[in-house]
């Protein structure tokens, strides 16, 4: 039997149920005491044991059974919250973690038992009284028992007259008709994917004639917990029940065998008053497994504040299907990205088509320009849209750390608060998928170097929980994001000695070495400041890994510190990778684009404005003293404009500095479509890629925070 | 046996290989058809600054930005000299990734059984070269270049 095609379902379900766990975990960690979580966590668990046993991962089952029977146990009040408990909850959940991994590379659960976890989790169960699950089974079997009259819902479909001759003539051929009502569990997640394997079971001994609901219906899990059908066998029932009932999740299956009169008299009567009764039924079963004594003593108005509480939760788990989102494999989206580059190369050639003809002396054509206008509008609009289609929060990157910091908190014995801001701002899929693991860096050297022991807090009169941020905001084309902590600060003298003691740099080279550039030095691979090496970090890689990671997204990280107070590090990422405005300058005769979003101002000042200061070229620009860059002899190239009288300058800005960029002509502005240079051709940082002109022509695209 | 760029080092006894011939200075080489992807003309060249000496620059090829390096300077020889005749052979390998070659001109395709090629071993001192064997056609020699040289970066100096 095959439920693989609700893998990825299930992998992804799994994967925000354990988040919530995680989450909810940390608030009653908290609030010991808050209702909603405990209910939240009690949901989360219950729908991931639900689909375990529908994929038929038996350890995982086993494993997240256990872990919802304790929390059954402190839904109920049986149980207090610890923080031990806490801590073995948080291992059975990083078992369960491990499971979806393993289950995520192989499609198999593995055959690591955890039965040190479940033993675990038993142990603080063996105290209470409670034994939830064999409890839940009783009730189940009374009410499907003392239902099952109404529940011969196969009674009431009416057959059309085709269905009805096949039938007859199966009996007159000498087989067996069948009527079967099929019960799934209440709460069965994938209830399509159980009706499914119902559907296959009855297949293999015969044919199905008709189902109630149709079964493009069922197919789409548009129906309640049960569903009927008719099927010509030449088995006995009996065998084809059994094989029914094997289906897990199925809570019941009834059904009779029909004769010609059976078939001519099967008419459904008032549906409505049968439907509701059924349903009537099944909320009051639903109540009565959490709490079976009372239900048991109360009649349905009772069940109705039950019902409208099981309702929202039903909801929340069968939202993804029926809301107004879909999933969409990345990669198609991919292929709609490249499509729209390909578009707006296409309109970049017409544009440089229709102003080539226009230069040759053709009278201007105005209908043409003014719909090349319109075509540039839509394109840009197309791919505005496109890039929002691509966006995501930074959330999912940035909702473990709170878990992270807390286990931090255990094992360096500091105490600590992690504040997460900025979590809904968005960024580009791809970059969101690998931000993770920088952040995570960040963090971890916050809390392993940067904030102080408890004690030495107190000395210096700090609050003795440290406090590490991550604030994320968007800023123009590029989006912020800081991670900092209220700690120690980095010694700019002890990093300036450390160079020295290293043998890094010479001491007249570490001495003339600006606090920044001593900063710097952090990043550079191979260099570390731990005093002691700890499982964390500390071990030589760690800054740098950081330092490559977001700039191979094309972003750049900088620090911020203050010795006693703390330091922040700023990463600056852009916010698409594919398409950007530009502007397109010539440098000795070769077009080049530099980034919109990276240009402040563009400045044409005469020579004679150009000073020297420690033998560097700098202007003063309304009151501040900027560098200037001859980007010709970065370049390589040959200026044209050397010996005019005016000089162009585009002002590029970086944080909070700004340079000059000398270039010798100013083209204009244009959407470029990046193209990588390929993994070939070497070249230097302040090249970040090219792209294809409208004429057809290559031009490169330079990294103006590659100058800094 | 597979070097590093994936390239099939030793073809089957029986089998038949063909070798488009292309000349470089003086000399006529032949480059294995099967690592090659297209044969276009010569175009603007977009230079990129940094680079090594042997790179010409980029192209776009059909929306693809795509280096070109001059197979002259590579192989120590003078610089090119760019004529009607000049093409840029497109190469294309497993990692699926392409890159120009840049060449004098482009002559014939021929066909060389492997008992007609005679294996010449990588020289693992002095001057490097460039040849993996030489292939006998129609009474003459003709050297068959060995793409992974030429391409692979990891064997610069």
């Amino acid at each position: 039997m095959d439920v693989s095609q609700y893998l990825g379902i299930f992998l992804d379900e799994s994967s925000e149920h354990i988040q919530t766990l995680s989450d909810q975990l940390m608030v009653l960690e908290q609030e010991p005491e808050n209702e909603d979580a405990i209910n939240e966590i009690f949901r989360a668990a219950h729908s991931l044991k639900g689909m375990a046993g529908t994929m038929g991962y038996k350890r995982l089952q086993r494993l997240t059974h256990d872990t919802e029977n304790v929390f059954s146990a402190v839904r109920g009040g049986q149980m207090k919250v610890t923080s031990d408990l806490i801590d073995v909850l948080f291992q059975a959940l990083d078992a369960i973690q491990g499971y979806v991994d393993t289950i995520r590379d192989t499609q198999d659960e593995g055959d690591d038992d955890n039965d040190a976890i479940i033993e675990q989790l038993n142990k603080y169960l063996s105290g209470d009284s409670s034994a939830p699950a064999p409890k839940k089974e009783e009730t189940k079997v009374e009410s499907s028992q003392s239902g099952s009259d109404d529940k011969a819902l196969y009674k009431k479909i009416k057959f059309e007259d085709a269905q009805m001759d096949v039938m007859k003539d199966a009996i007159s051929g000498g087989n067996h008709v069948y009527g079967f009502t099929v019960t799934i569990q209440q709460g069965c997640l994938l209830k399509a994917a159980r009706a499914f394997l119902v559907f296959k079971a009855v297949e293999d001994f015969g044919e199905i004639v008709v189902s109630n609901p149709s079964s493009q219906d069922i197919e789409d899990e548009k129906f309640e917990n049960a569903f009927s059908v008719f099927a010509i066998s030449s088995e006995p029932i009996d065998k084809i029940m059994t094989a029914m009932k094997a289906v897990s999740e199925i809570e019941d299956v009834i059904g009779e065998e029909y004769n010609d009169q059976m078939i001519e008299s099967n008419q459904p009567d008032d549906d409505i008053a049968s439907e509701t009764h059924e349903q009537a039924e099944a909320e009051a079963q639903t109540q009565a497994a959490p709490e079976p004594p009372a239900a048991e003593e109360q009649p349905a108005a009772a069940a109705a504040p039950a019902a409208k509480k099981q309702t929202p939760a039903k909801k929340a788990a069968g939202k993804p299907i029926t809301s107004r989102t879909i999933r969409v494999d990345i990669e198609k989206l991919d292929v709609l990205m490249n499509l729209v580059s390909e578009l707006i190369i296409a309109k970049n050639s017409l544009v440089s088509a229709a102003n080539a003809s226009n230069l040759n002396g053709a009278s201007e054509n105005v209908a043409v320009n003014e719909h090349i206008e319109y075509l540039e509008s839509v394109t840009t609009s197309l791919h505005e849209s496109v890039m929002k289609v691509r966006m995501v929060p930074i959330e999912s990157a940035v909702q473990k750390f709170p878990r992270m910091i807390r286990d931090l908190e255990k094992k360096l014995g500091k105490k600590m608060q992690l504040t997460i801001t900025g979590e809904e701002t968005e960024l580009d899929r791809t970059v969101v998928d690998q931000i993770g693991d920088p952040l995570m860096h960040l963090l971890r050297n916050s809390a392993d170097h940067g904030l102080e022991m408890p004690d030495v807090r107190a000395q210096r009169g700090k609050p003795e929980t440290g406090s590490i941020f991550l604030n994320a905001y968007q800023d123009g084309n590029n989006v912020i994001i800081e991670v900092g902590d209220d700690g120690n600060g980095i010694d700019v003298e002890a990093v300036r000695q450390k160079i020295i003691d290293r043998n890094y740099a010479s001491e007249e080279m570490a001495a003339q070495m600006t606090e920044k550039e001593v900063i710097n030095v952090l990043f550079d691979p191979g260099f570390s400041m731990a005093k002691k090496v700890t499982d964390l970090s500390g071990r030589g890689v760690g800054l740098d890994v950081v330092k490559s990671n977001i700039e191979q997204l094309g972003g750049d990280v900088e620090i911020k510190t203050k010795l006693g107070e703390g330091s922040t590090f700023i990463i600056r990422l852009p916010l698409t990778l594919a398409i950007i405005q530009a502007l397109m300058v010539i440098i000795g005769g070769e077009k080049y684009a530099i980034a919109l979003g990276n240009i402040q101002t563009i400045e044409d000042i005469p020579v004679s404005d150009v000073s020297l200061v420690e033998n560097k070229e700098v202007i003063q620009l309304r009151g501040s003293v900027i560098p200037i860059i001859r980007l010709s002899e970065m370049l390589d190239a040959e200026s044209t404009s050397e010996g005019n009288s005016n000089i162009t300058i585009v002002v590029v800005k970086k944080g909070d500095s700004l340079a000059g960029l000398v270039v010798d002509e100013l083209m204009g502005q244009q959407e470029i479509v990046i193209k990588s240079l390929g993994k070939y051709i070497n070249t230097s940082k302040i090249i970040s890629g090219a792209t294809i002109l409208g004429d057809g022509e290559v031009a490169l695209i330079l990294d103006s925070n590659a100058l800094f | 046996m597979v070097d590093e760029l994936g390239l099939k080092v030793e073809p089957d006894a029986s089998e038949i290989n063909q070798y488009i011939v292309v000349s470089l200075g003086n000399e006529n080489y032949g480059v294995d058809i099967r690592y090659i992807d297209n044969i276009v003309r010569m175009q603007s060249i977009t230079r990129v600054p940094k680079s090594s000496v042997y790179y010409r620059g980029v192209i776009n090829l059909r929306g693809e930005v795509i280096a070109v390096m001059s197979a002259r300077i590579k192989m120590g020889l003078p610089e090119d000299e760019i004529t009607g005749k000049s093409r840029i052979i497109i190469l294309k390998f497993e990692s699926n990734e392409s890159i120009g070659m840049l060449v004098d001109e482009v002559k014939q395709v021929v066909t060389i059984s492997s008992e007609n090629i005679e294996k010449v071993a990588h020289e693992k001192n002095g001057s490097q070269s460039f040849i993996s064997g030489v292939g006998k056609v129609d009474g003459g020699l003709i050297s068959l270049l060995d793409l992974s040289t030429i391409i692979d970066e990891r064997r610069e100096e």
